[in-house]
Protein backbone atom coordinates (compact mmCIF):
# COMPACT_ATOMS: atom_id res chain seq x y z
CA UNK A 1 0.00 0.00 0.00
CA UNK A 2 1.74 3.59 -0.92
CA UNK A 3 1.24 6.17 1.06
CA UNK A 4 -1.55 8.74 0.78
CA UNK A 5 0.05 12.06 -0.63
CA UNK A 6 -1.16 13.78 2.45
CA UNK A 7 1.18 11.67 4.48
CA UNK A 8 4.30 13.39 3.38
CA UNK A 9 6.12 13.86 6.74
CA UNK A 10 6.86 17.72 7.48
CA UNK A 11 10.77 17.88 7.41
CA UNK A 12 11.67 15.11 4.73
CA UNK A 13 12.42 12.59 7.67
CA UNK A 14 11.50 9.42 5.26
CA UNK A 15 8.69 7.21 5.45
CA UNK A 16 8.29 6.12 8.03
CA UNK A 17 5.24 4.05 8.29
CA UNK A 18 3.81 6.00 10.91
CA UNK A 19 1.53 7.39 8.74
CA UNK A 20 0.14 4.43 7.71
CA UNK A 21 -0.55 3.04 10.86
CA UNK A 22 -2.19 6.24 11.80
CA UNK A 23 -4.73 6.20 8.98
CA UNK A 24 -7.99 5.73 10.47
CA UNK A 25 -11.58 6.91 9.57
CA UNK A 26 -11.54 9.13 12.63
CA UNK A 27 -8.66 10.38 10.69
CA UNK A 28 -10.18 11.15 7.83
CA UNK A 29 -12.92 12.83 9.68
CA UNK A 30 -10.63 15.22 11.12
CA UNK A 31 -8.29 16.23 8.30
CA UNK A 32 -11.39 17.83 6.70
CA UNK A 33 -12.32 19.47 9.95
CA UNK A 34 -8.99 21.30 10.15
CA UNK A 35 -9.52 22.30 6.82
CA UNK A 36 -12.57 23.65 7.48
CA UNK A 37 -11.62 25.45 10.36
CA UNK A 38 -8.64 27.31 8.80
CA UNK A 39 -11.49 28.17 5.83
CA UNK A 40 -14.10 29.71 8.23
CA UNK A 41 -11.31 32.03 9.77
CA UNK A 42 -10.34 32.94 6.35
CA UNK A 43 -13.96 33.33 4.96
CA UNK A 44 -14.46 35.06 8.57
CA UNK A 45 -11.74 37.87 7.25
CA UNK A 46 -12.58 37.82 3.44
CA UNK A 47 -16.36 38.59 4.63
CA UNK A 48 -15.72 41.50 6.99
CA UNK A 49 -13.53 43.27 3.97
CA UNK A 50 -15.69 42.39 1.37
CA UNK A 51 -19.11 43.76 3.37
CA UNK A 52 -17.11 46.84 4.66
CA UNK A 53 -17.83 47.94 0.92
CA UNK A 54 -21.05 47.39 0.81
CA UNK A 55 -24.23 49.55 1.71
CA UNK A 56 -26.28 47.94 5.23
CA UNK A 57 -28.99 47.06 3.21
CA UNK A 58 -26.84 45.19 0.90
CA UNK A 59 -25.22 43.49 3.73
CA UNK A 60 -28.64 41.86 5.12
CA UNK A 61 -30.39 41.41 1.86
CA UNK A 62 -27.07 39.75 -0.18
CA UNK A 63 -24.69 38.88 2.67
CA UNK A 64 -23.18 36.44 0.22
CA UNK A 65 -22.36 38.52 -2.72
CA UNK A 66 -20.13 41.47 -3.64
CA UNK A 67 -21.12 44.73 -3.59
CA UNK A 68 -22.38 46.37 -6.12
CA UNK A 69 -20.24 49.55 -6.19
CA UNK A 70 -16.94 49.92 -3.91
CA UNK A 71 -18.06 52.19 -1.45
CA UNK A 72 -15.44 53.78 0.11
CA UNK A 73 -16.80 56.30 1.85
CA UNK A 74 -17.82 53.73 4.38
CA UNK A 75 -13.69 53.87 5.44
CA UNK A 76 -14.31 57.90 5.55
CA UNK A 77 -16.93 57.68 7.48
CA UNK A 78 -15.41 55.33 9.86
CA UNK A 79 -12.16 57.03 9.82
CA UNK A 80 -14.03 60.56 10.75
CA UNK A 81 -17.68 60.77 12.08
CA UNK A 82 -16.83 57.26 13.69
CA UNK A 83 -13.37 58.31 15.44
CA UNK A 84 -11.52 55.23 13.93
CA UNK A 85 -9.05 57.44 12.95
CA UNK A 86 -8.38 59.60 16.14
CA UNK A 87 -8.42 55.82 17.66
CA UNK A 88 -5.87 54.14 15.39
CA UNK A 89 -3.36 57.19 15.69
CA UNK A 90 -3.72 56.89 19.43
CA UNK A 91 -3.48 53.07 19.71
CA UNK A 92 -0.24 52.98 17.39
CA UNK A 93 1.04 55.93 19.58
CA UNK A 94 0.10 53.97 22.74
CA UNK A 95 1.42 50.23 21.61
CA UNK A 96 4.70 52.35 20.50
CA UNK A 97 5.40 54.22 23.56
CA UNK A 98 4.92 51.61 25.48
CA UNK A 99 6.88 48.76 23.62
CA UNK A 100 9.24 50.73 23.15
CA UNK A 101 9.49 51.88 27.04
CA UNK A 102 8.91 48.07 28.52
CA UNK A 103 12.06 47.23 25.82
CA UNK A 104 14.09 49.78 27.40
CA UNK A 105 13.32 48.19 31.39
CA UNK A 106 12.84 44.53 30.78
CA UNK A 107 16.09 43.96 28.77
CA UNK A 108 18.65 45.40 31.14
CA UNK A 109 16.27 43.82 33.75
CA UNK A 110 16.36 40.02 31.95
CA UNK A 111 19.94 40.40 31.59
CA UNK A 112 20.96 40.96 34.72
CA UNK A 113 18.91 38.19 35.86
CA UNK A 114 20.08 35.55 33.30
CA UNK A 115 23.60 36.34 33.95
CA UNK A 116 24.96 38.21 37.48
CA UNK A 117 23.66 35.35 39.64
CA UNK A 118 22.88 37.23 42.21
CA UNK A 119 21.54 35.47 45.42
CA UNK A 120 18.41 37.67 45.05
CA UNK A 121 18.28 37.36 41.16
CA UNK A 122 16.02 33.60 41.50
CA UNK A 123 13.44 35.20 43.83
CA UNK A 124 13.43 38.50 41.42
CA UNK A 125 12.31 36.81 38.80
CA UNK A 126 9.95 34.53 40.01
CA UNK A 127 8.53 38.15 41.27
CA UNK A 128 8.18 39.14 37.96
CA UNK A 129 6.66 35.83 36.77
CA UNK A 130 4.47 35.57 39.28
CA UNK A 131 3.00 39.14 37.40
CA UNK A 132 2.06 37.32 34.62
CA UNK A 133 -0.98 36.08 36.80
CA UNK A 134 -2.15 39.34 37.95
CA UNK A 135 -5.63 40.05 36.79
CA UNK A 136 -6.55 43.88 35.46
CA UNK A 137 -9.18 43.49 37.85
CA UNK A 138 -6.64 42.92 41.01
CA UNK A 139 -5.05 46.32 40.30
CA UNK A 140 -7.58 48.64 38.51
CA UNK A 141 -9.07 50.04 41.52
CA UNK A 142 -5.82 51.76 43.30
CA UNK A 143 -4.88 52.70 39.73
CA UNK A 144 -7.86 54.44 38.97
CA UNK A 145 -7.60 56.09 42.24
CA UNK A 146 -3.62 57.10 41.96
CA UNK A 147 -4.56 58.48 38.31
CA UNK A 148 -7.65 60.52 39.58
CA UNK A 149 -6.05 62.07 42.54
CA UNK A 150 -3.07 63.33 39.84
CA UNK A 151 -5.21 64.36 37.57
CA UNK A 152 -4.07 61.75 35.02
CA UNK A 153 -7.20 60.74 33.98
CA UNK A 154 -8.52 61.32 30.45
CA UNK A 155 -4.94 60.56 29.46
CA UNK A 156 -2.73 58.60 27.20
CA UNK A 157 0.28 58.88 29.51
CA UNK A 158 -1.39 57.11 32.43
CA UNK A 159 -2.67 54.45 29.88
CA UNK A 160 0.91 54.15 28.37
CA UNK A 161 2.32 53.70 32.26
CA UNK A 162 -0.40 51.14 32.94
CA UNK A 163 0.97 49.26 29.72
CA UNK A 164 4.18 49.31 30.39
CA UNK A 165 3.60 47.85 33.44
CA UNK A 166 1.41 45.35 33.36
CA UNK A 167 3.83 44.55 30.31
CA UNK A 168 7.05 43.62 32.11
CA UNK A 169 6.16 40.39 33.57
CA UNK A 170 6.07 38.86 30.33
CA UNK A 171 8.76 40.84 28.58
CA UNK A 172 11.52 40.04 31.24
CA UNK A 173 10.07 36.01 31.35
CA UNK A 174 10.64 35.61 27.74
CA UNK A 175 14.33 38.23 27.03
CA UNK A 176 15.22 36.35 30.68
CA UNK A 177 14.88 33.11 28.35
CA UNK A 178 16.52 34.60 25.10
CA UNK A 179 19.79 36.03 27.33
CA UNK A 180 20.22 32.81 28.71
CA UNK A 181 20.16 31.00 25.14
CA UNK A 182 23.02 33.47 24.38
CA UNK A 183 26.51 32.24 24.47
CA UNK A 184 28.77 33.16 27.55
CA UNK A 185 32.16 33.07 25.92
CA UNK A 186 31.28 36.18 23.76
CA UNK A 187 31.10 38.09 27.40
CA UNK A 188 33.96 36.38 28.77
CA UNK A 189 36.19 37.48 25.60
CA UNK A 190 34.38 40.99 26.08
CA UNK A 191 35.35 41.06 29.94
CA UNK A 192 39.25 40.00 29.15
CA UNK A 193 39.69 43.20 26.82
CA UNK A 194 38.34 45.38 29.60
CA UNK A 195 35.00 46.07 28.22
CA UNK A 196 32.76 47.52 31.32
CA UNK A 197 29.40 45.55 32.17
CA UNK A 198 27.60 48.48 30.63
CA UNK A 199 29.54 48.12 27.80
CA UNK A 200 29.25 44.55 27.46
CA UNK A 201 25.47 44.84 27.63
CA UNK A 202 24.51 47.13 25.29
CA UNK A 203 27.16 47.00 22.57
CA UNK A 204 27.73 43.09 22.43
CA UNK A 205 24.44 40.87 24.32
CA UNK A 206 21.92 43.66 23.44
CA UNK A 207 22.29 43.61 19.70
CA UNK A 208 22.68 40.01 20.25
CA UNK A 209 18.90 39.36 21.48
CA UNK A 210 17.70 41.40 18.74
CA UNK A 211 15.74 39.02 17.42
CA UNK A 212 13.83 38.36 21.23
CA UNK A 213 13.77 41.88 21.48
CA UNK A 214 11.89 42.18 17.98
CA UNK A 215 9.43 39.15 19.41
CA UNK A 216 8.65 40.84 22.19
CA UNK A 217 7.70 44.24 20.88
CA UNK A 218 5.60 42.40 18.26
CA UNK A 219 3.41 40.40 21.04
CA UNK A 220 3.10 43.06 23.51
CA UNK A 221 1.83 45.50 20.32
CA UNK A 222 -0.64 43.33 19.03
CA UNK A 223 -1.73 42.46 22.64
CA UNK A 224 -2.26 46.25 23.70
CA UNK A 225 -3.61 47.30 20.18
CA UNK A 226 -7.27 46.54 21.01
CA UNK A 227 -6.76 46.34 25.06
CA UNK A 228 -10.41 47.65 25.94
CA UNK A 229 -10.34 47.45 30.54
CA UNK A 230 -7.51 49.71 31.26
CA UNK A 231 -8.70 52.32 27.78
CA UNK A 232 -12.60 52.12 29.29
CA UNK A 233 -11.42 52.97 32.55
CA UNK A 234 -8.52 55.94 32.39
CA UNK A 235 -10.27 57.81 29.03
CA UNK A 236 -13.27 59.83 28.75
CA UNK A 237 -13.43 61.75 25.55
CA UNK A 238 -10.28 60.22 24.00
CA UNK A 239 -10.69 57.40 21.76
CA UNK A 240 -8.25 53.90 21.41
CA UNK A 241 -9.46 51.48 18.42
CA UNK A 242 -11.91 49.75 21.16
CA UNK A 243 -13.23 52.62 22.50
CA UNK A 244 -13.95 54.19 18.89
CA UNK A 245 -15.98 51.13 17.86
CA UNK A 246 -17.80 50.74 21.40
CA UNK A 247 -18.86 54.14 21.29
CA UNK A 248 -19.83 53.37 17.26
CA UNK A 249 -22.06 50.76 18.49
CA UNK A 250 -23.47 52.57 20.85
CA UNK A 251 -24.24 55.57 18.65
CA UNK A 252 -26.15 52.89 16.45
CA UNK A 253 -28.71 52.37 18.87
CA UNK A 254 -30.07 55.64 18.06
CA UNK A 255 -29.20 56.56 14.69
CA UNK A 256 -29.61 53.32 13.27
CA UNK A 257 -27.58 50.65 11.93
CA UNK A 258 -24.54 51.33 9.92
CA UNK A 259 -22.82 47.97 9.38
CA UNK A 260 -21.32 48.42 6.72
CA UNK A 261 -19.49 51.29 8.06
CA UNK A 262 -18.87 49.22 11.49
CA UNK A 263 -17.42 46.70 9.01
CA UNK A 264 -14.98 49.32 7.49
CA UNK A 265 -13.93 50.42 10.81
CA UNK A 266 -13.27 46.61 12.05
CA UNK A 267 -11.42 46.61 8.94
CA UNK A 268 -9.26 49.75 9.46
CA UNK A 269 -8.16 48.02 12.74
CA UNK A 270 -7.55 44.38 11.78
CA UNK A 271 -5.88 45.46 8.08
CA UNK A 272 -2.51 46.46 10.17
CA UNK A 273 -2.45 43.24 11.92
CA UNK A 274 -2.92 41.13 8.46
CA UNK A 275 -0.23 43.20 6.96
CA UNK A 276 2.11 42.43 9.94
CA UNK A 277 0.85 38.73 10.03
CA UNK A 278 1.87 38.44 6.22
CA UNK A 279 5.34 39.96 6.97
CA UNK A 280 6.29 38.22 10.35
CA UNK A 281 3.32 35.56 11.21
CA UNK A 282 5.87 32.72 11.36
CA UNK A 283 8.61 34.44 13.63
CA UNK A 284 5.17 35.28 15.95
CA UNK A 285 3.85 31.75 15.69
CA UNK A 286 7.57 30.42 16.34
CA UNK A 287 7.93 33.22 18.93
CA UNK A 288 4.77 32.07 20.92
CA UNK A 289 5.68 28.04 20.61
CA UNK A 290 9.51 28.64 22.05
CA UNK A 291 8.58 30.81 24.34
CA UNK A 292 6.14 28.78 26.18
CA UNK A 293 7.44 25.18 25.26
CA UNK A 294 10.87 25.49 26.03
CA UNK B 1 26.24 46.34 38.83
CA UNK B 2 23.08 44.32 39.36
CA UNK B 3 20.72 46.88 41.30
CA UNK B 4 21.39 49.35 38.40
CA UNK B 5 19.88 47.08 35.87
CA UNK B 6 17.37 45.91 37.65
CA UNK B 7 15.99 48.58 39.69
CA UNK B 8 14.24 50.61 36.98
CA UNK B 9 12.24 47.79 35.80
CA UNK B 10 11.30 46.81 39.47
CA UNK B 11 10.48 50.12 40.64
CA UNK B 12 7.36 50.21 37.41
CA UNK B 13 6.36 47.00 37.74
CA UNK B 14 5.72 47.56 41.91
CA UNK B 15 4.52 50.91 41.51
CA UNK B 16 1.92 49.61 38.35
CA UNK B 17 1.53 46.31 39.52
CA UNK B 18 2.49 45.02 43.09
CA UNK B 19 1.74 48.13 45.43
CA UNK B 20 -2.07 48.47 43.57
CA UNK B 21 -2.31 45.03 44.28
CA UNK B 22 -1.54 44.85 47.87
CA UNK B 23 -3.90 48.12 48.34
CA UNK B 24 -6.63 46.10 46.56
CA UNK B 25 -6.68 43.69 49.05
CA UNK B 26 -6.90 46.75 51.51
CA UNK B 27 -10.10 48.42 49.42
CA UNK B 28 -12.08 45.11 49.11
CA UNK B 29 -12.43 44.93 53.23
CA UNK B 30 -14.02 48.22 52.82
CA UNK B 31 -17.30 49.87 51.80
CA UNK B 32 -15.80 52.87 49.14
CA UNK B 33 -17.88 55.06 46.77
CA UNK B 34 -14.79 56.24 45.52
CA UNK B 35 -15.22 59.47 46.49
CA UNK B 36 -15.98 60.33 49.99
CA UNK B 37 -14.71 58.48 52.86
CA UNK B 38 -14.21 54.52 52.85
CA UNK B 39 -15.45 52.51 56.01
CA UNK B 40 -14.21 49.44 57.18
CA UNK B 41 -16.38 46.61 56.59
CA UNK B 42 -14.01 43.76 57.50
CA UNK B 43 -15.42 39.91 55.06
CA UNK B 44 -18.31 41.78 54.45
CA UNK B 45 -17.91 42.15 50.80
CA UNK B 46 -16.71 38.44 50.47
CA UNK B 47 -19.95 37.62 52.33
CA UNK B 48 -22.26 39.33 50.00
CA UNK B 49 -20.82 37.59 47.08
CA UNK B 50 -22.63 34.30 48.00
CA UNK B 51 -25.83 36.44 48.15
CA UNK B 52 -25.44 38.02 45.39
CA UNK B 53 -27.82 36.53 42.38
CA UNK B 54 -25.21 38.43 39.62
CA UNK B 55 -22.24 37.32 41.65
CA UNK B 56 -23.08 34.03 41.56
CA UNK B 57 -24.52 33.99 37.32
CA UNK B 58 -20.72 35.84 37.14
CA UNK B 59 -18.52 33.06 38.85
CA UNK B 60 -20.99 30.16 37.34
CA UNK B 61 -20.13 31.68 34.17
CA UNK B 62 -16.40 31.85 34.64
CA UNK B 63 -15.85 28.29 36.06
CA UNK B 64 -17.84 27.08 32.56
CA UNK B 65 -15.17 28.89 30.57
CA UNK B 66 -11.98 27.82 32.51
CA UNK B 67 -13.02 24.11 32.52
CA UNK B 68 -15.86 23.47 29.63
CA UNK B 69 -14.31 25.89 27.08
CA UNK B 70 -10.87 24.63 28.83
CA UNK B 71 -11.62 20.88 28.20
CA UNK B 72 -12.60 21.79 24.74
CA UNK B 73 -10.03 23.71 23.56
CA UNK B 74 -7.80 21.07 25.22
CA UNK B 75 -9.15 18.40 23.39
CA UNK B 76 -9.26 20.03 20.16
CA UNK B 77 -5.80 21.39 19.88
CA UNK B 78 -4.47 17.66 20.92
CA UNK B 79 -6.72 16.41 17.72
CA UNK B 80 -5.22 18.75 15.67
CA UNK B 81 -1.63 18.71 16.92
CA UNK B 82 -1.97 14.64 16.22
CA UNK B 83 -3.13 15.12 12.81
CA UNK B 84 -1.32 17.88 11.11
CA UNK B 85 1.78 16.35 12.29
CA UNK B 86 2.42 14.68 9.12
CA UNK B 87 -0.30 16.19 6.93
CA UNK B 88 0.04 18.23 3.91
CA UNK B 89 -0.25 22.19 4.27
CA UNK B 90 0.63 21.41 8.19
CA UNK B 91 2.42 25.08 8.08
CA UNK B 92 -0.13 27.14 6.36
CA UNK B 93 -3.30 25.55 8.83
CA UNK B 94 -1.51 26.24 11.85
CA UNK B 95 -0.74 29.67 10.84
CA UNK B 96 -4.39 30.49 9.75
CA UNK B 97 -5.47 29.14 12.46
CA UNK B 98 -3.58 31.35 15.14
CA UNK B 99 -4.51 34.58 13.64
CA UNK B 100 -8.02 35.15 15.37
CA UNK B 101 -6.20 35.16 18.22
CA UNK B 102 -4.14 37.96 17.63
CA UNK B 103 -7.37 40.54 16.37
CA UNK B 104 -8.47 42.43 19.44
CA UNK B 105 -11.08 40.43 21.66
CA UNK B 106 -13.44 43.69 20.93
CA UNK B 107 -13.53 42.74 16.64
CA UNK B 108 -14.04 39.10 16.92
CA UNK B 109 -16.81 39.72 19.86
CA UNK B 110 -18.53 41.75 17.07
CA UNK B 111 -17.97 39.85 14.37
CA UNK B 112 -18.81 36.99 16.48
CA UNK B 113 -21.67 38.48 17.97
CA UNK B 114 -23.19 39.55 13.94
CA UNK B 115 -22.72 35.75 12.45
CA UNK B 116 -25.53 34.60 15.36
CA UNK B 117 -27.50 37.75 14.48
CA UNK B 118 -31.18 37.18 13.59
CA UNK B 119 -30.28 38.69 10.28
CA UNK B 120 -26.83 36.93 10.86
CA UNK B 121 -24.75 34.44 8.23
CA UNK B 122 -25.40 31.73 10.47
CA UNK B 123 -29.60 31.86 9.84
CA UNK B 124 -28.70 32.52 6.48
CA UNK B 125 -27.07 29.15 5.84
CA UNK B 126 -28.97 27.09 8.26
CA UNK B 127 -32.31 28.70 6.10
CA UNK B 128 -30.84 27.77 2.98
CA UNK B 129 -30.49 23.95 4.25
CA UNK B 130 -34.15 24.02 5.24
CA UNK B 131 -34.39 25.41 8.57
CA UNK B 132 -37.34 27.99 8.71
CA UNK B 133 -37.27 28.34 12.90
CA UNK B 134 -34.08 29.29 13.46
CA UNK B 135 -33.60 28.85 17.62
CA UNK B 136 -32.84 32.50 18.90
CA UNK B 137 -29.03 31.91 19.29
CA UNK B 138 -28.86 35.19 21.15
CA UNK B 139 -31.42 34.53 23.21
CA UNK B 140 -31.11 34.27 27.03
CA UNK B 141 -30.88 30.46 27.03
CA UNK B 142 -28.60 30.07 24.44
CA UNK B 143 -26.63 33.38 24.08
CA UNK B 144 -23.88 32.43 26.78
CA UNK B 145 -23.59 28.56 24.80
CA UNK B 146 -22.90 30.67 21.63
CA UNK B 147 -20.24 32.78 23.97
CA UNK B 148 -18.10 29.97 24.95
CA UNK B 149 -18.27 28.67 21.66
CA UNK B 150 -16.33 31.90 20.11
CA UNK B 151 -14.07 31.85 22.90
CA UNK B 152 -12.82 28.10 22.18
CA UNK B 153 -12.89 28.92 18.26
CA UNK B 154 -10.55 32.26 19.67
CA UNK B 155 -8.11 30.47 21.81
CA UNK B 156 -8.08 26.67 19.97
CA UNK B 157 -5.03 28.25 17.46
CA UNK B 158 -2.47 29.52 20.50
CA UNK B 159 -2.53 26.08 22.02
CA UNK B 160 -2.48 24.32 18.89
CA UNK B 161 0.74 25.87 17.87
CA UNK B 162 2.30 25.62 21.79
CA UNK B 163 1.62 21.73 21.65
CA UNK B 164 2.46 21.47 17.58
CA UNK B 165 6.04 22.64 18.80
CA UNK B 166 6.30 20.34 21.70
CA UNK B 167 6.03 17.33 19.47
CA UNK B 168 7.67 18.01 16.69
CA UNK B 169 10.99 17.99 19.65
CA UNK B 170 10.05 14.53 20.08
CA UNK B 171 12.32 12.54 17.79
CA UNK B 172 11.37 10.50 15.05
CA UNK B 173 12.96 7.03 16.48
CA UNK B 174 10.70 6.72 19.54
CA UNK B 175 8.38 6.42 17.26
CA UNK B 176 9.91 4.01 15.46
CA UNK B 177 11.12 1.82 18.27
CA UNK B 178 6.53 2.20 19.43
CA UNK B 179 5.76 0.67 15.99
CA UNK B 180 8.73 -2.19 16.08
CA UNK B 181 7.25 -3.18 19.22
CA UNK B 182 3.72 -3.44 17.97
CA UNK B 183 2.03 -0.42 19.64
CA UNK B 184 -1.22 0.75 18.61
CA UNK B 185 -2.18 4.38 17.56
CA UNK B 186 -3.43 4.60 20.71
CA UNK B 187 -0.40 3.35 22.48
CA UNK B 188 2.14 5.35 21.01
CA UNK B 189 -0.08 8.45 21.94
CA UNK B 190 -0.46 7.70 25.43
CA UNK B 191 3.28 6.17 26.15
CA UNK B 192 5.41 8.45 23.57
CA UNK B 193 3.52 11.39 23.44
CA UNK B 194 1.48 12.53 26.06
CA UNK B 195 4.54 11.49 28.46
CA UNK B 196 7.50 13.99 26.32
CA UNK B 197 4.67 16.53 26.20
CA UNK B 198 3.63 16.42 29.75
CA UNK B 199 5.64 19.54 30.76
CA UNK B 200 4.54 21.68 28.01
CA UNK B 201 0.51 20.87 28.25
CA UNK B 202 0.87 22.12 32.40
CA UNK B 203 2.94 25.07 30.99
CA UNK B 204 -0.56 25.44 28.93
CA UNK B 205 -3.21 24.84 31.58
CA UNK B 206 -1.58 27.43 33.32
CA UNK B 207 -1.67 30.05 30.20
CA UNK B 208 -5.39 28.41 30.13
CA UNK B 209 -6.29 29.40 33.72
CA UNK B 210 -4.65 33.07 33.23
CA UNK B 211 -6.22 33.94 30.17
CA UNK B 212 -9.85 32.01 30.50
CA UNK B 213 -10.08 34.66 33.89
CA UNK B 214 -9.37 37.82 32.03
CA UNK B 215 -11.84 37.61 29.08
CA UNK B 216 -13.39 40.99 29.09
CA UNK B 217 -13.79 42.55 25.37
CA UNK B 218 -15.24 39.34 23.70
CA UNK B 219 -18.05 39.27 25.87
CA UNK B 220 -18.67 43.13 26.56
CA UNK B 221 -19.82 43.75 22.61
CA UNK B 222 -21.21 40.40 22.12
CA UNK B 223 -24.59 41.94 22.11
CA UNK B 224 -23.71 44.92 20.06
CA UNK B 225 -25.37 47.42 22.07
CA UNK B 226 -21.67 48.91 22.58
CA UNK B 227 -22.51 49.18 26.48
CA UNK B 228 -22.68 46.71 29.51
CA UNK B 229 -24.32 43.20 27.96
CA UNK B 230 -27.00 41.37 29.90
CA UNK B 231 -26.53 40.26 33.16
CA UNK B 232 -26.99 36.32 32.30
CA UNK B 233 -23.76 36.24 30.24
CA UNK B 234 -21.46 38.53 33.00
CA UNK B 235 -18.22 37.13 33.97
CA UNK B 236 -16.43 37.58 36.97
CA UNK B 237 -14.27 40.40 35.05
CA UNK B 238 -17.34 41.85 33.93
CA UNK B 239 -18.87 41.44 37.31
CA UNK B 240 -15.91 43.39 38.85
CA UNK B 241 -15.85 46.25 36.14
CA UNK B 242 -20.06 46.96 36.82
CA UNK B 243 -19.37 47.16 40.31
CA UNK B 244 -16.39 49.98 39.97
CA UNK B 245 -18.51 51.89 37.27
CA UNK B 246 -22.03 51.12 37.30
CA UNK B 247 -24.31 52.65 34.96
CA UNK B 248 -26.97 53.58 37.73
CA UNK B 249 -26.45 53.61 40.79
CA UNK B 250 -22.79 54.27 43.54
CA UNK B 251 -19.70 52.86 42.52
CA UNK B 252 -18.81 49.71 45.11
CA UNK B 253 -15.29 49.96 44.98
CA UNK B 254 -15.14 47.39 47.65
CA UNK B 255 -16.84 44.99 46.23
CA UNK B 256 -14.92 45.74 42.45
CA UNK B 257 -11.90 44.80 44.60
CA UNK B 258 -13.16 41.73 46.45
CA UNK B 259 -13.65 40.31 43.20
CA UNK B 260 -10.65 41.37 41.41
CA UNK B 261 -9.23 39.43 44.82
CA UNK B 262 -10.96 36.32 44.42
CA UNK B 263 -9.89 36.68 40.26
CA UNK B 264 -6.40 36.49 41.63
CA UNK B 265 -7.02 33.77 44.09
CA UNK B 266 -8.41 31.72 41.78
CA UNK B 267 -5.79 32.09 38.77
CA UNK B 268 -3.49 31.57 41.71
CA UNK B 269 -5.06 28.34 43.47
CA UNK B 270 -5.53 26.61 39.64
CA UNK B 271 -2.16 27.57 38.57
CA UNK B 272 -0.77 25.45 41.65
CA UNK B 273 -3.22 23.26 41.35
CA UNK B 274 -1.97 22.44 37.65
CA UNK B 275 1.10 22.38 38.27
CA UNK B 276 1.25 19.78 41.53
CA UNK B 277 -1.68 17.69 39.44
CA UNK B 278 0.50 17.42 36.53
CA UNK B 279 4.15 17.29 38.18
CA UNK B 280 6.02 14.74 36.49
CA UNK B 281 9.83 14.10 36.68
CA UNK B 282 11.18 15.96 33.78
CA UNK B 283 11.47 13.53 30.82
CA UNK B 284 14.93 14.10 28.85
CA UNK B 285 15.04 13.21 25.62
Amino acid sequence: MNAPADTAPPNGAARDGRGRRSRSGFHYLLIPAAWALAVFDLFVVAWMLISSFKTTREVFLDPWGLPSALRWENYVEAWNSANIGEGVLNSMLLVGVSGVATIILAAPAAYALSRFGNRGSSTLTVIFVLGLGVPAQAIFIPLYIAFDRLGLINSLTSLQLIYTGTGLPFAVFLLTAFFRTLPRDIEEAAVIDGASTWYTYSRIMLPLARSGIITVFMLQAIGHWGETFFALMVLQDKHTISLALLEFMKAMQYTGARWSVLFAGLSLVVLPLIVLYVWLGSRIVEGIAAGYGK
Amino acid sequence: MFVPFVAPALIVFTLIVLAPTVFSLWVSFNEWAGAGPMTFAGFANYARMASDPVFVTSFVNTMWTLFGVGAAVFVVSFALTMLLQNMLGRKFIRLVIFFPSLVPGVVVGILWGFLFNADGLVNTVIGGLGVDDPPGWLSQEHMFKIILLGIMWLHTGVYTVILMAAADRIPRDLYEAADLAGATPWQRFRYVTLPLMWDVVSVCIVLWCVQALKIFEFILVFTGTGGLPDRGVWNLALFSYAEAFPTDGTPAFGMAAATGMLILVLAMVFTVLARWVLRRDDVQY
